[in-house]
């Protein structure tokens, strides 16, 4: 029976002591093509070492005993290897007021160009798509509550949606532990969330009960058809995992489930633009957003 | 709380689906709405890819033409395949645009197709046909394009090839490079961009 570890015709490629691949300066270089075209997600120099460490993981898991024939393993997509390799790079950790520059423009910039449009007891619509365990959507809703001065005036209605009813139940939940609000002040963790004997904070349930959660795969037109007229959407760091179809068909529902003139976020990492010419690119001083056009035709 | 949940249901409602002539006669109405809403529908109707390609000449407005190439993607397959081939030598750039990102989307119809297409009497086809390759398996990709390189006659063909072999090619494109570089030694920016990827490859192969 051979040993579980490091075959010592491997020892050559990877080092056992740092955990690191024995790869050239091209291979990595490659390597990070490869992912870039995959996933739109950009590694630069100073990540050499994150990369290495990962391709390092990947060589070792798939057998290969040198850069050339791991590459070749991707490139056939053996065994589901791209989606591995992926999975390897992606920190699959979320937390509070994640990527909150996107929240600043909310507040800062597209809620003021929606709501001069709305009608009275119109409400605002912004969906979370993929919620995972809500803390996104409840980082929009305490980020209103914070920072938007007319959040009084407006019905707003926040949906949180996801595949998997699992990370559904858990938002609905909402009990979070303290890592995951590491970037909220300790007084707004005193008024959002209530502190429980295991050393938890469960969401206030005047605040959780505000929120709707959702079952939605957002390259199901189905399921997205039933989530319409929506004014924001944050849909971010999930078409980096689809193929170019499943993307072309999530931003087609996507832009059917936004109003004329609403607007999207995507993951710093993701471009619409790749993807469809369906929207608008907008730069903003606190974020790139992309906006479906107002009026009924674009072009 | 300024914060309201919605009441409504968000289940899904279902629908039964309308007929196929329905949808198909929706992709002429002149309510654009319409026409998008047919365009997507149709692409979860197997039989629809000729329909679908029917209205694409017509069809003025790139959202709507958008729509009909992501349907005729999902159709797939060889059917879809046969109304997008033609479209790579439209006039209306939106349309051969559109037909290549469609068939790079489908390369299991595509591989049936793209010898013959690398071999199309037209330089701009094969140009086209090229660009196609970037999005098969590398191995796959490379051999088509390393055999075409060596009996290629134009060099802006040669030079789409090469870009593509610097991205996605092996080891093995290296001897049907230096040949191609060899024939076209009086045209110095084929020349500089085999050494390129000249370059690139050795240094991976190393």
């Amino acid at each position: 029976m051979a040993s579980p570890g490091l075959r010592p015709d491997r020892m050559n490629r990877i080092d056992i002591q740092r955990g690191l691949a024995d790869v050239t300066d091209e291979e990595v270089r490659r390597l990070c093509d490869f992912v870039y075209r995959k996933t739109g997600m950009m590694f630069a120099e100073e990540k050499r070492y994150y990369i290495n460490r990962r391709l390092a993981e990947r060589m070792e898991a798939t057998g290969s005993t040198s850069f050339q024939v791991y590459f070749a393993t991707l490139r056939a997509d053996a065994d589901n290897e791209i989606e591995h390799l992926i999975n390897s790079f992606t920190v699959n950790e979320t937390y509070f007021y994640r990527e909150d520059h996107q929240f600043r423009c909310l507040t800062s910039t597209l809620l003021e160009v929606i709501t001069p449009k709305k009608k009275a007891g119109e409400p605002v619509r912004i969906w979370s798509v993929p919620c995972s365990t809500g803390e996104e959507p409840y980082s929009i809703a305490i980020w209103l509550l914070e920072n938007w001065d007319k959040v009084d005036r407006y019905e707003i209605e926040i949906v949180g949606s996801d595949i998997d009813t699992t990370v559904l139940r858990a938002a609905e939940a909402g009990t979070y532990g303290e890592r995951a609000l590491m970037r909220l002040s300790k007084d707004m963790i005193a008024r959002y969330f209530t502190k429980l004997d295991d050393g938890r904070y469960r969401i206030l349930p005047e605040l959780s009960s505000t929120l709707q959660f959702t079952k939605a795969n957002i390259v199901n037109a189905g399921q997205t058809g039933a989530h319409r007229n929506f004014d924001v959407i944050f849909c971010r760091n999930i078409l980096m995992y689809f193929d170019d179809t499943s993307r072309r068909l999530a931003a087609e529902n996507l832009y059917e489930s936004l109003r004329p003139g609403g607007f999207i976020c995507l993951g710093h990492t993701e471009s619409m633009s790749r993807i469809t010419s369906l929207f608008d690119v907008c730069r903003f001083s606190d974020a790139i957003v992309y906006r479906r056009p107002l009026g009924e035709s674009h072009g | 709380m300024p914060l309201k949940k919605q009441e409504s249901s968000h289940e899904a409602a279902g629908r039964a689906p309308e007929p196929l002539e329905v949808l198909v006669e929706e992709l002429r109405h002149s309510d654009p709405e319409r026409r998008w809403s047919a365009a997507r529908r149709l692409g979860e109707r197997p039989g629809a890819a000729a329909a679908l390609a029917a209205a694409l000449p017509g069809e003025a407005d790139p959202r709507i033409l958008e729509a009909i190439f992501t349907s005729l993607i999902r159709l797939g397959g060889d059917e879809s395949a046969s109304f997008l081939l033609p479209l790579l030598r439209s006039d209306d750039a939106a349309l051969r645009g559109g037909a290549i990102e469609a068939l790079q989307a489908m390369p299991a119809a595509l591989a049936t197709q793209i010898e013959g297409l690398l071999q199309d009497p037209d330089s701009d086809v094969r140009i086209f046909a090229v660009e196609l390759t970037r999005k098969m398996p590398a191995e796959q990709a490379t051999a088509l394009l390393c055999r075409m390189l060596d009996g290629e006659e134009h060099p802006n063909v040669c030079a789409a090839a090469v870009d593509v072999l610097a991205e996605i090619g092996s080891a093995e494109a290296v001897p049907f490079l230096e040949r191609c570089r060899a024939r076209f030694d009086r045209d110095s920016f084929l020349a500089y961009a085999i050494s390129q990827a000249l370059h690139g490859l050795s240094r991976t192969a190393t």
